[in-house]
This record gives C-alpha cells, structure tokens and sequence, in this order.
C-alpha cells in the first residue's frame, strides 16, 4: 500500500519549531515553496512543473475549472495523497519553512500535525463534540484533564462554535446542523495548533449563512494560521483571499494578489474563467 | 383532473401541426390467465415469500406442540418414581454410589504408584509385596458398604417391580382401549388389569427403614475406622494424595444423616407439581435414557456441553476472524486481500461432516499427542487422554465461525466512512491508532453482532459435534478451572441428532428430544434479536 506513507518513519520532528525571533516572522514572507512540482497518479500526470510561493499567515486561494488539480495540489501539501496507491512526485519539491516535505527523514505524521485539513464535506467522527476536539491531542498523548479542556473552549471559541454548542459538549458531533459540523471540523484540526490549513471547498454543502459565518471565521483564523482554501464561488475567492493562484488542466496559469486576478488579469485563460466565459 | 374549459382539443392542434406522430402513450400488456407479466412475476415472488413465512410458522407450531407435551409425560415420570419409591431407595443407592467413587479413586493412587515403581525399575514381586498393606486396607475399605448395597439392591428389586407392572398396567390399558376402538369387546374384556398397590409397597419399603439405618450405622463405623487408620503408601509422593482421600471420605460420611434423613420424609404419595416437572428438565442434571432404573431428562448437561463448546469456538474464533477482517481491510496489500477473502470464505463451503472426520481422523489425535509433549505440559489439563473431547470439537467450530464473523465483521468496517479515516490521517494519527480509535468504534456494533451471529453459527452446529465432542453424557466439571476444556462433553443438537432416530414417537423420550429442539429455537431466537438490536442501536448516523 502506500509506501511512501510508512517508508521512512524516524521520530524527530522534521519540521523544528524555528527559533522564538524568527516565529514572528514577518507577515507574507514566504512558507511554503513549491518548485518545478510534477504529480503522478499511477502514470496519469495530474500536476505539470507547478511553481507556486505561499505567504505566511495570508490567505491563498486556488481556483479553476472542475478537474485542474486543485485538490491534488492541495492534498500534496499534508502528503494526505501517500494514502492513495501508486501516487508520486516524480519531479521537483515542497518545501515548508525550507524542509522539503517529501525529503527521506520526514515523517508525514508529523507533517499532517503542523499542516491541518478541513474537507469539503464535514467529517465530525461518531463521537461526542468534546472527543472530537480532543483526539488530535489524545492521539499525541496528551491526558492533562485540564490541559484539554482548555484546547476545547479555545478551540471551539476560535471556530465561533463556543456558544452554541458549550452546553452540549459531550453530546454527539453528529448531532449538529451542516455549518455547525463543519466549524467542529475546523475547531478539530486547530485544536492541535497546525502551522497551515488547508481547506477543499469548506463551503460547498453549506447555506449563505453558514457559508458567511465560515468565511469571517478565516478571516480571523488568518491572524494565527497560513490558510489555503480550494473554491468555486469567484465572490468566495475575491471576498476572503489575500492572493489567488488560477489552474487550468494541472497547470498554475496565474498567480497574483487576489485583486489583481479578478479586476486586471494578465493571462487570457485567467480573463476568461474570472469573467465566467468558460469552467 | 383538467378543468373542462373551452381550449381547443389537442387532436385539432396535431391535425393542424400535420407532421406530428399519433400521441400513443397506452401500455401494451401481454396477460396470461388475465394476468400481466409484472403481475404474474409479483405473484410469484409474493407466493414465495409467504410460503416461507407459512412454513415457519407451522414449523414453530409443530416443535412446540410435539415439545411441551413432554411436561405432563415427565411429571407421571416422576411421579412413579416417587410413588414405586424409587426416590425412597436412590438415597441408600447414592451411599453406595459415591462410596463407588471413592474406591475408583483409590485404585487410581494405586495405578500411579504402581507405574512409578515400574519407571524404578523394582521387580513384580517386589512391587506386589510393598503394595500388600495398601491393597488389604483398600479391600477392607470396599468391603465396608456391602450390608447397605445388600439393603439397597432389596429394595430397589421391589420398587423397581412396583414400577415395571404400572407401566405394563400402563401398555395394557392402551391395548384394551385400541380394542375397544376397534369394537372387539371380548380381547378387551380378557385383558385383566391390576391396579399396582403403592400404598402397600410403600408400606413395605417403610418397613425397612430400621434395617436401613442399622446398615447405614454399621458401614459408616467401619468406614471411619479405616480412615483413621491410613496405610503408610509404598510411593512417597502420593501421600498426599492418601491424606486427600480422607478429607473426601469424611465429607463422604457427613452426608450420612442426610440420606436418612431423606428416607425418613419420603412420602410416597406426595403429588408432583408441573412446575417441578419444568425444573426437572431446565435444571436438572442428568440425562439418562433406558435405564432399568429411572429415566432422567435433565437437559443441563447438554446445554452446558453445547456453551462450554460454543465458548471455546469463539474464544479462538473471534480473534482470528475480527483480526483478519481488520487485516484485510485496513493493512492488507490489495494482492494479499484477493488471496485471503475467497480462502477464508471457502472454508464455509467445506461440508461440516467433512470437517468432523477430520476432526477424528487428524485433530483429535494431533492435538491428544501435542498435549502429550512435555513443552506444553503447562497448559491446564494437558496432556490428556480423550482423543474427541469440548477443545476438538471447539477448534473445528471455530473454523465454522471463522468465515462468518470475518464476513459480517469485514463489512462493518468496511461501511465505516472513509471520510473518517481521512479526517484522523489528517489530524496526524498513525494507522494504528486509526484503526484502533475510529474505525474499530464505528464498527463495534456490526463486530458485535457479527460475533453473535458467529455464535448462533456454532450452537446451531450439529455435525462436527456429534462426531468429535465425544459424546459423553456429564455436566463438565468447571471445577477443574480451564482445563475443563479437554473433557468430552455432549451437546443439544448432538443428542437430538444421535437419538431421535431411535426413540418410539410419542414417547415420553421423544417429546424430551422436542424440548431440547425448543431449547434451541430459542436460543437462536434470541441471538438474532439481540445481533438485529444492537446493530440498530448503535448504527453510526452518517450526517
Ligand atoms: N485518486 C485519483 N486517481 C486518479 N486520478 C485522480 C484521482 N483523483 C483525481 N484524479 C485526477 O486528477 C485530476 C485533478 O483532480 P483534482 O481532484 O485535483 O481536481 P480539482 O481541481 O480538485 O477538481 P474539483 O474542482 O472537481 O474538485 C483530475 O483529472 C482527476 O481525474
Ligand atoms: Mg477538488
């Protein structure tokens, strides 16, 4: 099965904590690097030499027809495709606060801890709401009582869940409204602190309203977290990215800051998928 | 319905239009018998639906008509018993019995010590003079019931008689009656019919009780007289086990007054309830058929071999069939997965009788001389003798569990979402606690009924018990801790199985046979319930 999932599995943290001075570092330098990416489903090539730099704490947008390799490009991040067989980078590198990801010594593990993911459909497990929140910390061990509590109130608090659902705690995640769940999810994946987010589509099963709570919820999460959302609302995009990465048939056509994509594009294909003539 | 306004005709718009195709939207129907092919095909699968359901009923009709008649039957049983005052006699029958065992005990000491000189080497002659002490004590000992088993044989004769002409008494009436049917008065009339004085009998046996008591006296003094004089055994190791047997012979003789007692309020014409007729079949302890003595249809013995089986079925069959279901879901390669599905479902195809005789021909014996080897002597009751015993049969059912549970249990997991398994990966969890922390708790309710369905599965299971459980009559002594599990034990279907081809219909054995069948019923009744319950229950509510 997968292979490059459990290859190689050595317990250090590859993605060291930089140094408290450079933590702090600068709003929009760069993160995540990506260089010269191709990506190969079986001998199906999905990504063509993507070349892409994603900003710290910023939000980036990934937008294009169904089918151009968003979600691939996305899930290449947290290496969430090791999980699917045959997959590989047959050509270039990601590199997250200049470790490349796909390096021998990293443990995807580890990886997934400091790159968090939402889905498109809310995925709460079957259990209470608490135990949702919990398990990212559970899972590393974590058993202070206390300790958790905490993550839960500040986690719940920072996915503006905190008042709707304080009273219900231990009462099943599944029991919550669409939105509702979807807000579990994110509350979940910053329970443990990841560095990014990723999110595919987080909106799309939701209603306006949920929809609306979900995107002034990013633009708080911006403050503390490096947040990439895949989406098919051009109005989503413009409203609540930073900058927007266009793809077109596995390959990056544009990047730039997100009002340049939408008001002054410099690529035809760009021009004619914002202005809704094609996708 | 259209409001009938005044629009035109659509025919007018068709004729107008010209080139429109007829509007022909009826339903062609082919009919036979006045039926249509989706009638016909309704009908049938409808018929046999109800079929179905009309033989399971009238099979459930039929097992609990021909079972619960048992009940009366068996209290008649009993209550001969008492009135011929069998049940007065068994209690100086049981002294001797149990004074039986521990002769048996004694010769067993002695077997091992005479095997232990031999592996010395000591010379026949030599052994036979250091064994003359033990042996002459042993036969003083065994001498010592002899004037109450003289006594019990005295009686038994007489109740026994009493008994065996009521039933003759019994036979004849439905003799004379099948005349009388048939109108031939005169054979029916020469049918002469004495009823069997109990009172008298009774009366009889009463009479005895002072002899009784003389025996019972005389026998216990010698008795405690030799246990106080215990021999010194030639082999040094066993005697502790001489020290044992005169705990056991005291506890023996406490059980003395008892018995008298017993003797003492017996009344011959007490009546017996319907109730204790019940009891005597849910909780009774024996199960004794034909004998010249009492018949017993205690259905304890069986229903315990059968769990004690089950047990060890699932005991081994749980771990293999939920773990190669986790296995083949969530590690395996995809090459390995289509190897181990189609192999592990196959075994369900093998026969059971097939499996049963390889149960006797390789495994029973496989495992008798593994127990044999010294490496495994730790393991409670091993080695053992019994070649088809509870663990043969339970590793053969096991294999027929397997294949169930696996199934049932791949498919809950299976159904676990996998928008689980991604969310936890996602999270940073390893596989391991993936598989341990969510897909195992979503799946546990369909685990759970999988393994009581694995359970009905193995009760239910006939073949393999009857040829390897070894077929012995006897509550399993649980005493024995695990090692319990090498004893041969018989089962519900395996009696049923083994004696319903023998008994008279309608006989009171018969309708026994009918009630463990009952027992069964339910028994299966009440797994699927449960399995069905829980798997609504706790079905994980995917949003
Ligand atoms: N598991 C897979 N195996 C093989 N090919 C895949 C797999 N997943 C996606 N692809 C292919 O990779 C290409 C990119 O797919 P991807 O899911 O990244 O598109 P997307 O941009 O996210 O589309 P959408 O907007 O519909 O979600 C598509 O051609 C798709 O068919
Ligand atoms: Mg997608």
């Amino acid at each position: 099965m997968d292979s490059t999932a459990t290859a190689s599995v050595p317990r250090s943290r590859p993605l060291a904590t930089p140094p408290a001075s450079s933590a702090g570092a600068e709003r929009g330098a760069t993160l995540i690097d990506i260089k010269d990416l191709d990506f190969y489903y079986g001998a199906k090539q999905a990504l063509f030499d993507i070349n892409l730099q994603i900003p710290d704490k910023r939000v980036t947008a990934f937008i294009g027809p169904s089918g151009c390799g968003k979600s691939t490009l996305l899930r290449c991040l947290n290496r969430m495709n090791d999980l699917i067989d045959g997959t590989s980078v047959k050509r270039g590198a990601i590199k997250i606060r200049n470790v490349d990801i796909y390096g021998r010594d990293v443990d995807p593990i580890e990886l997934r801890k400091r790159v968090g993911m939402v889905f498109q459909k809310s995925n709460p497990f079957p259990k209470s709401i608490y135990e949702n929140i919990t398990y990212g910390l559970r899972i590393q061990g974590v058993k202070n009582k206390t300790r958790l509590d905490e993550v839960v109130e500040k986690s719940l608090r920072g996915a503006a869940l905190w008042d709707e659902v304080k009273d219900r705690l231990h009462e099943s995640g599944l029991g919550l409204s669409g939105g509702q769940q979807q807000r579990l999810c994110i509350a979940r994946t910053i329970a443990v602190e990841p560095e990014v987010i990723l999110m595919d589509e987080p909106c799309s099963a939701l209603d306006p309203i949920a929809t609306a709570k979900v995107e002034e919820l990013i633009h708080e999460l911006k403050k503390q977290f490096t947040i990439i959302i895949v989406t098919h609302s051009m109005q989503q995009a413009a409203r609540c990215s930073d900058q927007t990465a266009f793809f077109y048939m596995g390959k990056l056509i544009e990047f730039d800051a997100t009002h340049n994509i939408f008001m002054n594009p410099k690529n035809p294909q760009t021009e004619a998928y914002v202005s809704g003539r094609f996708g | 319905m259209p409001p009938t306004d005044a629009s035109p005709p659509p025919a007018a718009n068709i004729a107008e239009s010209g080139s429109a195709r007829p509007f022909e939207i009826r339903r062609v129907r082919t009919r036979f018998l006045g039926l249509t092919l989706d009638e016909c095909i309704q009908g049938f699968f409808g018929g046999n639906a109800f079929v179905a359901v009309i033989i399971l009923a009238l099979i459930t009709v039929f097992l609990f008509r021909e079972g619960f008649k048992f009940f009366p039957l068996n209290q008649d049983n009993l209550r001969i018993y008492r009135a011929a005052g069998l049940e007065y006699v068994q209690h100086l029958r049981g002294l001797d019995e149990s004074h039986l065992a521990l002769n048996r005990y004694l010769q067993d000491v002695r077997l091992r010590g005479l095997q232990a000189m031999q592996v010395e080497g000591v010379p026949a002659a030599e052994i036979k003079a250091r064994l003359a002490p033990f042996d002459a004590w042993t036969n003083a000992f065994g001498d010592a019931i002899d004037p109450v088993r003289g006594l019990a044989g005295e009686m038994g004769d007489l109740s026994v008689a009493a008994k065996e002409a009521y039933q003759q008494n019994e036979d004849y009436k439905v003799a004379r009656d099948q005349f009388l049917a048939a109108g031939k008065t005169a054979e029916a009339q020469a049918i002469e019919i004495k009823e069997v004085d109990f009172a008298a009998n009774a009366a009889v046996l009463r009479g005895l009780l002072p002899a009784a008591r003389e025996a019972a006296a005389g026998a216990s003094a010698v008795i405690e007289a030799q246990l106080a004089a215990l021999p010194v055994f030639p082999v040094a190791e066993l005697q502790p086990r001489l020290a044992r047997f005169a705990e056991l012979g005291r506890e023996y003789l406490a059980t003395y007054p008892a018995a008298l007692a017993g003797m003492e309020a017996w009344k011959y014409d007490q009546p017996v309830s319907g109730l204790e007729a019940f009891q005597a079949f849910i909780f009774g302890r024996q199960w004794t058929t034909a004998s010249f003595w009492q018949d017993w249809y205690g259905i304890v013995p069986l229903f315990t071999g059968s769990l004690l089986i089950s047990l060890i079925a699932l005991v081994i069959a749980v771990p293999f069939g939920v773990g190669a279901a986790i296995y083949v879901n969530q590690i395996s390669t995809p090459r390995e997965q289509r190897l181990i599905k189609p192999t592990i479902e196959f075994i369900s195809a093998i026969p059971s009788v097939v499996l049963g005789f390889f149960g006797i021909a390789i495994l029973g014996e496989t495992l008798r001389r593994l127990s044999g080897w010294e490496g495994l002597s730790w393991l409670p009751g091993f080695p053992y003798a019994e070649r088809l015993n509870a663990l043969t049969a339970g590793c053969l059912l096991a294999l027929i569990a397997v294949p169930t549970i696996f199934t049932l249990a791949e498919d809950a997991i299976n159904n676990v979402p996998r928008a689980f398994k991604e969310a936890s990966f996602a999270l940073g969890a390893t596989k391991l606690q993936t598989t341990l922390r969510i897909i195992i708790p979503a799946a546990l309710s369909g685990i759970i009924s999988a393994v009581l369905l694995g359970l009905g599965r193995v009760i239910g299971e006939t073949m393999v018990v009857l040829l390897c459980a070894g077929n012995r009559i006897a509550i399993p002594d649980f005493g024995l801790g695990l090692s319990v599990v090498t004893q041969p034990v018989h089962t519900m279907t395996g009696i049923i199985a083994q004696e319903m081809g023998e008994v008279v219909r309608g006989s009171i054995h018969y309708r026994a046979l009918f009630c463990v069948g009952i027992v069964l019923f339910l028994i299966a009744l009440v797994i699927n319930f449960l399995a069905q319950k829980i798997v609504r229950r706790y079905k994980v509510s995917v949003g």
